[in-house]
């Protein structure tokens, strides 16, 4: 059996990582306490908590004096509670499964002779962390942990997260360890059956916690894809502004399809519109044949319509963006004129096909 | 091109709506007041092909062509229309909502009116249907909204282009 290794101390990984916990309980400043239990050396009571935690007792006591305890609180091990039931449930904490089946085989073992044991030889310290609520409610409690360790196995990822606030909190708890122990104590002893809770004074309950964490995920994704969305937008870091990017993304985009079908409505009167058949028909003879039909202003070459069609829009839209929507009707009779302009144009119709093509192709 | 892209479906739509407007009414004076009769129909139709083009169900379709239509109809009876629409559309999710995922029913219908400060409601009263929505899922509209209004500038600002030649 493993307590039988353990007490010949030969379990070394075991040792390890228990003279971790014993470090990091003592990091919390349990020290006096852990003290006050190696010192007391008579008998059984004595004997089985050193056999619990056998080995590691006399490195305990080292590390006790050494002075790395910022170390300690680094280290993943589990918290703190200040008894040594308490300690004795947090072996129980699922840091892997051999320590869980290590820590169900102790208490098991350890359920009847010890705590009484332990309560012996607790009762007469001074009792300045009301441990005698605490030791009753771990005495309940480990039969319920050692069912509760399966579940324990069995929820790797909600452990890891909860291992992942355990480290968050742990800087935090640990600073308000003395004044506060008693009642975290007795609320760890109270969350002790139930998984992954590390959860502090304070904390929601993991459902909710765990949900709004998934919520929040899930907006900074979208967020994300906004920012991809709206150009210009990744550089800015801080959810508000780019928010007020995207707002203003979306109020231009707005007022571009009111302009744009300003200027549709200005032009299009002159202009029969056949050009369905442009994207309904696939092949090109048919469109030049539905061309033919077709009355189509004429024509700039290529190079001359780029450089118009770059510039109305640019003036349009200044136009559009700085004047009330009265302004708007002046604007549209303003591009009446260059149109009347641009139609004067009567070129052959070589090019008909080929600004229609290219109306395809862009579009 | 694509045929059976957003973009295809949303122009070969505008572009009979377009000549749908110009046979109906062939200009016969270029007043201001004229276009800006035809203007507001041609907006509408762009709106309506628009929203009709999309193939994915989104709220803010909906909310597009529930405003079209009511303000055909009367616009005395828009606003209460458009009210009980997005009490509907809350009704609706929530019910959805609770089939779907029984944890975040109390998150999200918390979310609603609790957005991010001011620019949440701001971008609710811009993306149509937004009011009746919690904050992820207007995100979610948000972003397909931009997306169609890109290809809806883009197709309309050809389709002058080529017509003002």
């Amino acid at each position: 059996m493993e307590l039988n290794a353990g007490a010949g101390g030969n379990g070394s990984h075991k040792t390890a990582s228990e003279r971790d916990e014993v470090a990091a309980l003592e990091s919390l400043q349990f020290t006096d306490e852990i003290r006050r239990l190696m010192s007391a050396p008579g008998g059984d009571n004595a004997s089985s908590f050193t056999a619990l935690l056998e080995l590691p007792a006399p490195q305990a006591v080292q590390l006790i004096q050494s002075p790395d305890s910022a170390k300690l609180i680094a280290a993943p091990a589990p918290a703190p509670a200040p008894n040594v039931d308490d300690f004795r449930g947090s072996f129980q904490f699922p840091f892997n499964c051999g320590l869980i089946d290590r820590a169900a085989r102790f208490s098991v073992f350890a359920g009847d002779g010890n705590i009484n044991g332990n309560n012996k030889s607790n009762s007469p310290e001074p009792t300045s962390y009301n441990s005698s609520a605490s030791l009753q409610k771990p005495v309940k409690n480990e039969p319920a942990e050692t069912e509760s360790s399966q579940p324990l196995v069995s929820d790797p990822t909600v452990e890891n997260r909860s291992i992942k606030r355990k480290d968050r909190e742990k800087v935090k708890g640990s600073s308000k360890k003395s004044k506060t122990s008693a009642k975290e104590s007795s609320e760890d002893a109270e969350k002790l059956p139930y998984v992954h809770v590390r959860a502090r004074r304070g904390q929601a309950t993991d459902s909710h916690s765990l949900a709004e964490r998934a919520r929040r995920e899930k907006i900074n994704a979208r967020m994300k894809l906004l920012q991809d969305l709206v150009p210009g937008c990744s550089k800015i870091s801080g959810t508000a502004l780019v928010l007020d990017e995207i707002i203003n993304h979306v109020q231009s985009l707005q007022r571009q399809v009111e302009f744009l079908s300003m200027r549709l409505a200005a032009v299009n009167p002159r202009i029969d519109f056949n050009l369905d058949s442009v994207f309904t028909a696939e092949s090109g003879s048919l469109m030049d044949s539905n061309f033919s039909g077709m009355v189509i202003p004429m024509m700039w070459p290529e190079v001359q319509l780029n450089g118009n069609r770059q510039q109305y829009p640019q003036q349009l839209h200044l136009d559009a963006f700085q004047q009330p929507v009265s302004g708007r009707e002046e604007v549209c009779n303003s591009y009446l004129t260059p149109e009347n302009s641009l139609l004067s144009y009567d070129s052959s119709g070589n090019s008909a096909s080929l600004h229609s093509n290219q109306l395809k192709m862009e579009l | 091109m694509n045929p059976s892209s957003l973009k295809s479906r949303f122009a070969t739509r505008f572009l009979r709506a377009l000549t749908q407007i110009h046979a109906r009414k062939p200009i016969c004076s270029s007043s201001p007041t004229e276009i800006f009769r035809r203007y507001r129909r041609i907006k509408a139709a762009a709106d309506k092909s628009m929203a009709y083009s999309v193939r994915s169900r989104k709220t803010w379709t909906g909310a597009v062509l529930w405003k079209l239509r009511s303000r055909s109809c009367g616009r005395r009876s828009a606003k209460t229309s458009t009210f009980i629409k997005s009490q509907q559309a809350i009704m609706k999710r929530t019910r959805h909502e609770k089939q779907n995922k029984n944890t975040t029913t109390t998150t999200t219908t918390g979310e609603h009116g609790v957005g991010f400060g001011v620019e949440a409601s701001e971008l609710r009263e811009l993306v149509p249907g937004g009011e009746a929505m919690d904050y992820c899922n207007l995100l979610d509209e948000t972003a397909h909204y931009i997306k169609c209004l890109t290809t809806q500038v883009k197709v309309m600002k050809k389709i002058a282009d080529f017509y003002s030649l």
